[in-house]
């Protein structure tokens, strides 16, 4: 889970790295009365959960607290990468005599966190590498180890002496202890500025979380459902699945991440897929009448395609609780399942009852031809 | 023989009082597995499905000489349990468990470094010689004694290309799911490093998806080491940028880099044929073997 800029500066000021004292707006004027509080010039920066603010025009410094008003207007009124912008920092603009880049992040491929620090700070670490790999130091960091052994060392093959390798490395390696503390897949300051005074400030910070860990960080009070601004993801997360809402009109309901994929691939050659969906291994009668209800509330959904496994899923489960929907909720669009593996021939007696085509053929590309055929005759 | 396990591997169960690991272990137990031991700490003495439970990893190492084990434990519990399990020399873990933290993940890789050990997941669905055993919770009777060897990041497409490879005449030597997290410990690579080498082996089949590196690390190896033929089957074509699609381990993350169009090629690049819908692996594989 990412975390916003305002909530990713908090981290770092509680590890003890300065940051600048900035202020939250909801609005125009709100805007202007903390530029006032703080004092011009300050810059206002929308607070979205993407990457590629700045580009997108989420980002603008002003001198006058008519800029700061306009300003503010302009990125409230906008749209980053899709996502509305409710709130914006507003920050001192301050002088800066030099910038870093310093980021942790994990190496997949690797399996191991991945330490990177450039004198290059301020600009697309990614746009740096390609044109000047040598002014990126980056190096694997032992995850039981740490990186205490490397910080310094990193400030100096980066070209930095004296004082500034000290502070720099220090501020590493705070960098490096949220990352570690609060389960990080990403804790980055771009940049990290030496101001005229000779402070080091981090300007930003971008914190994503391993979702798999916030079972142990309810302290940070982050409440992922409020993060997701589509009502039905909203609701997918709630119940426990993984749903994402596209722009076709045929459901997919499916029981690991693959197929639901492969199932989106293969629908999309003959029709449009209303929604990705995969229960996870958690499969209970209950469950699948949620996720019913869930797939079928998107408007326009005309078909549906049910694709699962009995593998950790006890699917004849299921298919109870979908028949049981069908029931209740007097469905009649046209529904083709495919049902494989463990319990397959319980499922299939379920599904038939309550008149859902069962597709037998092992492919799921014969079972989205047949809901296809299905369709066609609806109309 | 296959590769990592067979019907005499002696497998210990971790977890297997919990809701899972009881009914996972029955279903591995009718699959022909030789299961001995099962591990809850606090449950030792209790008897699951006829299997004698431990407290300790190395107390079921020392009774009843488990030599693999496979994970039904809950998140929190597993870097804790994984520590034990390579200390206790096992020699094989696979790991069921989802949603175990990155960060616990990348610690126990970090430990079992230096160790004569093979751990794959976590997220697996498990691996599966057809016929012989199998370690994780894929259906039996989705999988087919045969010649093919499988290496899978998606648990359920594994059961449906082995589905589909047995309905058009290829069973298959082992199927490995290799997780579906973005760190796993085992990578494609290596896997394709034991097929290449099994003597049961005939053709490799990979089974991809958008995210990571895993299809273009195993494009780089190809090229250098294997010499069977290999098909593959990619993944994920229609999904949207920046969006985790189910496993955590599939997002594009915008920079161009995992997408299912840089997979492809750099699989086509090296020879490998990519299927782009499953049931086209089986046509892939024709141009190469001729049905069991």
């Amino acid at each position: 889970m990412r975390l916003y800029e305002f909530e990713g500066i908090e981290l770092l000021r509680r590890e003890g790295i300065a940051v600048l004292d900035y202020a939250l707006a909801n609005t125009p004027e709100e805007a202007r009365e903390k530029a006032q509080d703080i004092g011009l010039p300050v810059v206002l920066k929308a607070q979205v959960l993407t990457g590629g603010r700045s580009l997108a025009g989420g980002v603008e410094a002003a001198e006058s607290l008519d800029e700061v008003q306009k300003a503010a207007s302009r990125i409230l009124a906008s749209t980053i990468k899709g996502l509305p912008v409710h709130r914006i920092l507003v920050a001192p603009r301050v002088k800066r005599a030099r910038e870093f880049y310093l980021g942790i992040t994990v190496d997949d491929y690797y399996g191991s966190p991945l330490a990177v620090l450039s004198t290059e700070g301020g600009v697309s670490i990614e746009g740096v590498a390609r044109v000047h790999p040598e002014m990126v130091i980056s190096r694997h960091v032992p995850a039981i180890k740490g990186i205490l052994p490397d910080a310094q060392q990193m400030a100096g093959e980066a070209g930095l002496h004296g004082e500034e390798l000290v502070q720099v490395a220090t501020i590493l390696r705070s960098l490096y202890s949220i990352f570690g503390k609060y389960d990080a897949l990403v804790a980055e300051i771009n940049p990290l500025v030496r101001t005229s005074e000779g402070n080091y400030v981090a300007l930003d910070a971008k914190i994503e979380i391993d979702d798999s860990s916030l079972y142990r960080h309810t302290d940070l009070n982050l409440d992922m459902e409020n993060r997701i601004s589509n009502p039905l993801e909203k609701k997918g997360r709630e119940i426990g699945v993984s749903y994402l809402e596209l722009d076709g009109d045929i459901a997919i309901i499916a029981s690991g991440a693959g197929l639901g994929m492969a199932s989106m691939d293969i629908v999309s050659r003959s029709m449009r897929p209303a929604n990705f969906l995969e229960t996870g291994g958690a499969i209970t009668e209950d469950l699948l009448y949620k996720v019913m209800d869930l797939v079928l509330q998107k408007e326009g959904v005309r078909g549906l395609f049910i694709n699962v496994y009995g593998g950790i899923n006890p699917i004849h489960e299921g298919a109870r609780g979908i028949v049981r929907y069908m029931r209740d909720h007097d469905v009649t669009i046209p529904i083709v399942a495919k049902a494989l593996g463990n319990h397959q021939e319980e499922t299939w007696e379920i599904f038939r009852q309550h008149g859902v085509q069962v597709v037998t053929d092992v492919s799921t590309e014969k079972g989205v031809e047949q809901l296809a055929r299905l369709m066609e005759k609806q109309e | 023989m296959s590769i990592l396990l067979n019907r005499e591997t002696r497998v210990l169960v971790q977890g297997i009082t919990g809701r899972s690991g009881r009914t996972q272990t029955q279903w591995m137990l009718d699959y022909g597995t030789n299961i001995v031991a099962g591990v809850t700490p606090g449950k030792g003495g209790e008897v699951v499905q006829g299997i004698p439970v431990y407290d300790t990893v190395a107390e079921a190492v020392e009774r009843q000489g488990a030599e693999a084990s496979v994970f039904f434990v809950p998140p929190p519990a597993v870097k804790e349990a994984a520590f034990q399990t390579i200390d206790a020399g096992i020699g094989l873990i696979v790991m069921v468990t989802e949603h175990t933290p990155v960060h616990d993940v990348m610690e126990i890789k970090e430990y079992a470094n230096d160790k004569e050990i093979q751990i794959i997941g976590p997220t697996s669905p498990g691996v599966i010689t057809p016929g012989e055993a199998k370690m994780g919770i894929m259906p039996g009777n989705m999988f087919t004694p045969g010649r093919i060897g499988v290496i899978s990041r998606s648990g359920t497409l594994s059961y449906e290309i082995s589905i589909n490879l047995a309905t058009g005449g290829f069973g298959q030597s082992t199927v490995v799911g290799i997780g579906a997290d973005p760190v796993v410990f085992t990578n494609m690579p290596e896997l394709l490093r034991l097929f290449q080498r099994d003597l049961e082996t005939d053709l490799i089949v990979i089974v991809g998806e958008v995210g990571g590196v895993q299809e273009e690390k195993a494009a780089e190896f190809i090229d250098r080491w294997i010499t069977k033929p290999v098909v593959a089957y990619i993944t994920g074509f229609n999904s949207p940028e920046e969006k985790r699609m189910g496993h955590a381990g599939a997002i594009i993350r915008g920079d161009g880099k995992g997408t299912p169009q840089s997979k492809t090629a750099a699989l086509n690049e090296v020879g490998v044929d990519v299927a782009r819908y499953p049931a086209q692996v089986v046509d892939l594989v024709l141009k190469h073997l001729t049905p069991d």
